[in-house]
């Protein structure tokens, strides 16, 4: 075999210098002719009914266009996962923030005046913070037809867990939380639509799945969905937040509609932290059943998940949890019970990992706990259940290949856990170290959308490609990776190639870009529709030189004879003789389906085609006398299969380490309880880390060569974030004794643990 | 409204400014410079960070009527594809951004850092950032690459020392 020349290289971005000069366009950046500003008018209420909305003194203020409220909507709620929500409230709103009405005038400045104008004659009515209140009988009601407030019980129940307990010799139980966070992508959220006089609405907005896009915003709108596209724009940022539908660009179309204009909706950096959809709080209850020897038993968890006022995609989060907990270390018997219960409180959604993080920070936690108990070493307890090669676990995830024994070999050597020092430690302050690991999804079949990515190229007579990707590149470098893939299988240069992508006009459908899934799927639809271009190519040059198709070879642009390299093609030719050549283009295109199984109802499915491993290691230290943490050093060695490109996959986790980081010390959307206004609304409340908080790193890439995977990758964008806040509790534990329960961590209960008195 | 005249990577632009509008919202949306980005529009990201009169300035926390006659750099002034600044270079080459919206910010601040300090020490760099927000990358990349610009930098004037010589 050749030797891979884009494939495994550190090749630079394909956006790269109209990143660093800032010309990338986002969509606040478009300058649309006879732009209009749009904006929303947001309740002021966490619960209230709409009695009256008067919007005559707002129309007449000059330079204001259109000014709509829910009535003038055509009344249709988005699909979601559980129909629950309008475009703008039309009979309640149930959170602070929930969109009222939308204005669309000549300026920002005149938009927002109008808003003000806008008289809304609400009926308070009580609301319902927390999730174990709304679910007590006679709690306000937010929805009217989910009794007790429960948007969905999700139950999983796979082997026999009573059995698997009985069986045990000891049983733990603990109970942990997670906060809310808002995943402050920097560019704040902005979508522009206008309806073209052909009539079709186009929309551009910075999305990870244009598809799921164009099929809200169609809905909404009550139009085909063939009369939506939604248009290429780059994206600031996606962690999740964009991942299906934002429920901006629904408002910005219907204006757009309204108006006869083009309008542009961009968020103010409060609204973008106060109105989208955040990672969900979860409660967790876990019950671990064990062997003396440290061999897993039977897991039950129990999780009460903080929806807030609207389901989203809240379901498939809680699901994911389910499979995560049922998956990460060999468990032979699982036991879920989830309530997904409404809240008057910004909704929930998806956000990297996808309710992972919340169930690996309470298996993680615990799994520390047992191994103090049984008085084994954290890592010869994780070594000793971690899953391999072959394995299925309980909810039918079928492990194809698995580093996590090589990953936690890694992770350990380069922290030096064997000769760390164990047990209580002296001084003010102390040093702690702490594991922690993590299984995930590289696309994940879960959605009655499908499961498959697409991929169309297009080779010129000029010899250069375009390749067609439906899904979205948030700044992940998906893009840039897919070319390499092309560039590989074509021998064609990364300047040769072009890629257009996210149009819904002119890309295959794809999913998106969420679930690890993009390099993986769309990765493999790239590799198998350039594979198939390049027999194209062959079989004209073949002709056209009269040898036999396997005498040639692709090399940068020529089609090479091997006896005799006097003798080529250009590719450009090829194209131009191909009798499959079409208006002097030759085409390909490949829809991948990957060999998976559609989740069912009761949660059993191998969902994806490879699973990723990671194993984390931390180190803090633990001022004794402010409980101040500072994390020194973070470990990784991930299972990534093959690292397409080790730039853009070092990227990946560093980044998602400074997430996990900030999730686990500072991050977190704190709601007035009285009020349910959140507090933390802008950047500087929110405590992201900055450069100065980044601890040391190391990274290691176990290439694990996944045989479905293209040229052996797997998903790598989630699951750097997954471990990481439990790794970080296990340091702290090990520093001074203290088992955070609840995240993030803070200094002062840190302080009040080892000041008891002080409290 | 105030008509007012300032240099954009080296070329004299006019525009209209209104009172109460910030440096950034008027080169934005008055002069089209959409390489400066708003991120917050209150001072906390640092993504629409220009550099005026040879400072960093946060451009949402100035007052466009402030910038008249001044001399302000933007990311898209700092070097062409053909002749880059070592810091785009540098950035390109560590991969120091990944959806780009604080890379034009970052790139300056990085830039104002270097001009006052061309050898800045680990610990000077993060400070130097620290006040630019970037959620994306985990910042050791963008780190890597400052450092490295700072070594092309001091090799390059290296070189020319040596040239004159
Ligand atoms: S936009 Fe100026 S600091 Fe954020
Ligand atoms: S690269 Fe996205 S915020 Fe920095």
């Amino acid at each position: 075999m050749e030797p891979l020349k884009y494939i495994g290289k550190r090749i630079p971005e394909i956006y790269a210098w109209a990143k660093v000069t800032g010309e990338a366009p986002f969509t606040d950046d478009l300058r649309l002719p006879g732009l209009l500003f749009g904006k929303i008018l947001r309740s002021p209420h966490a619960h209230a009914r709409i009695r009256s909305i008067n919007t005559s003194r707002a129309l007449e203020l000059p330079g204001v266009v259109t000014v709509m409220t829910g009535t003038d909507t055509p009344g249709i709620k988005y699909v979601a996962q559980i129909s629950d929500m309008y475009p703008l409230a039309i009979d309640k709103v149930r959170y602070v923030g929930d969109p009222v009405a939308a204005v669309a005038a000549e300026t920002e400045e005149i938009a927002e005046e109008a808003l003000a104008l806008i008289e809304v004659d609400y009926e308070p009515l009580p609301a319902v913070f927390d999730p174990c209140e709304a679910l007590l009988d006679g709690a306000p009601l937010i929805h009217e037809d989910r009794i007790n407030n429960l948007v969905l019980n999700m139950k999983r129940d796979f082997g026999n867990v009573d059995e698997g307990f009985a069986q045990s010799d000891r049983v733990f139980e603990d109970q942990f939380s997670t906060q809310a966070v808002p995943h402050c992508n920097m560019e704040p959220r902005s979508s522009a639509a206008w309806k073209n006089p052909d009539g079709v609405l186009q929309i551009w907005t910075g999305t990870q799945s244009p598809y799921f896009v164009r099929k809200e915003v169609a809905h909404v709108c009550n139009l085909p969905i063939s009369s939506v596209q939604v248009m290429e724009v780059h994206c600031g940022g996606g962690f999740g937040s964009r991942s299906k539908y934002c429920e901006d660009e629904g408002v910005t179309a219907l204006l757009a509609i309204r108006s006869g204009r083009p309008v542009r909706i961009t968020f103010t950096r409060e609204e973008e932290m106060t109105t989208t959809r955040i990672r969900h709080p979860f409660i967790l209850r876990i019950k671990t059943g064990v062997k003396l020897d440290g061999t897993l038993m039977a897991r039950e968890m129990q999780v009460i998940v903080d929806k807030g006022a609207y389901c989203h995609y809240g379901p498939a989060v809680t699901g994911y949890a389910a499979g995560t907990a049922a998956s990460s270390y060999r468990i032979p018997h699982f036991r879920f019970n989830g309530d997904i219960v409404y809240t008057n409180k910004q909704a929930g959604g998806p956000f990297r990992g996808f309710g992972a993080p919340q169930a690996i920070f309470a298996i993680e936690s615990q799994l520390d706990e047992i191994a103090e108990v049984l008085g084994i070493d954290p890592l010869e307890l994780r070594v000793k259940n971690a899953n391999r090669s072959g394995d299925l676990t309980p909810c039918g995830w079928a492990i194809t290949t698995c580093g996590l024994e090589e990953c936690l070999e890694k992770v350990s050597q380069a922290i030096n856990w064997k000769e760390r020092q164990k047990g209580p430690k002296e001084g003010r302050y102390r040093q702690g170290k702490g594991l922690a690991t993590a299984i995930h999804v590289s696309g994940s079949n879960v959605f009655p959308d499908g499961e498959f990515s697409a991929i169309e190229l297009k080779m010129f007579i000029d010899g250069r490609v375009s390749v067609y990707k439906g899904s979205g590149d948030t700044g992940t470098w998906a893009n840039t990776v897919i070319t390499q893939i092309v560039a590989e299988e074509l021998q064609l240069p990364m300047e040769s190639i072009r890629l257009i992508s996210m149009d819904t006009e002119t890309t295959p459908q794809s999913l998106g870009s969420f679930a690890s899934r993009v390099a993986f799927e769309d990765g493999n639809a790239a590799k198998m529709a350039a594979a198939q271009l390049k027999t194209f190519l062959l079989e004209s040059a073949a002709a056209a030189l009269q040898v036999s198709m396997d005498a040639l070879f692709l090399q940068d642009g020529m089609i090479v004879y091997r006896e005799d390299p006097s003798k080529t093609l250009s590719y450009g030719d090829s194209v131009f003789r191909s009798p499959r050549t079409v208006g002097h283009i030759l085409t390909s295109a490949y829809h991948y389906v990957p060999p998976t199984v559609r989740l069912t109802p009761k949660g059993y499915a191998n969902v994806s085609a490879a699973y990723a491993f990671s194993a984390q290691g931390a180190e803090v230290v633990v001022d004794t006398q402010t409980g101040e943490i500072q994390v020194k050093r973070l470990v990784v060695a991930q299972d990534v299969g093959k690292a397409l490109n080790p730039i853009a996959v070092e990227g990946q986790i560093e980044g998602a380490l400074a997430q996990g980081m900030g999730y686990a010390l500072t991050e977190e959307l704190i709601v007035d309880r009285t009020t349910g206004k959140v507090i933390t609304d802008c950047l500087d409340r929110i405590m992201l880390p900055t450069a100065m908080d980044i601890p040391d790193e190391s990274i290691f890439l176990v290439e694990t060569q996944d045989p479905e995977g293209p040229y052996g990758a797997k998903g790598v964008g989630e699951i750097g974030l997954n471990p990481t806040a439990a790794a970080i509790a296990n340091a702290i534990y090990d520093a001074v004794g203290f088992r955070p329960h609840k995240l993030p961590i803070k200094a002062e209960e840190v302080y009040f643990f080892l000041h008891p008195e002080k409290r | 409204m105030k008509h007012i005249r300032l240099q954009i990577n080296g070329v004299w632009r006019t525009g209209w400014a209104n009172p109460g509008q910030t440096l950034l919202d008027f080169l934005r949306e008055e002069l089209n410079c959409t390489e400066v980005k708003k991120g917050c529009g209150k001072g906390d990201c640092g993504a629409c960070t220009v550099i005026m009169n040879g400072i960093s300035i946060d451009s949402c926390l100035t007052l466009a009527l402030q910038a008249e006659g001044a001399e302000i750099i933007t990311a898209k002034g700092l070097g062409t594809k053909d002749n880059p600044h070592p810091l785009q270079e540098a950035f390109i080459e560590k991969g120091a951004f990944q959806c780009g919206f604080c890379t034009p910010g970052m790139i300056l601040s990085a830039k104002a850092l270097l001009d006052k300090n061309p050898k800045p020490n680990r610990e000077e760099i993060r400070r130097g950032l620290s006040g630019n927000i970037c959620r994306c990358t985990g910042y050791r990349k963008i780190e890597e690459a400052v450092a490295s610009a700072s070594e092309r930098s001091s090799n390059q004037s290296d070189d020319r020392e040596l040239k004159d010589q």
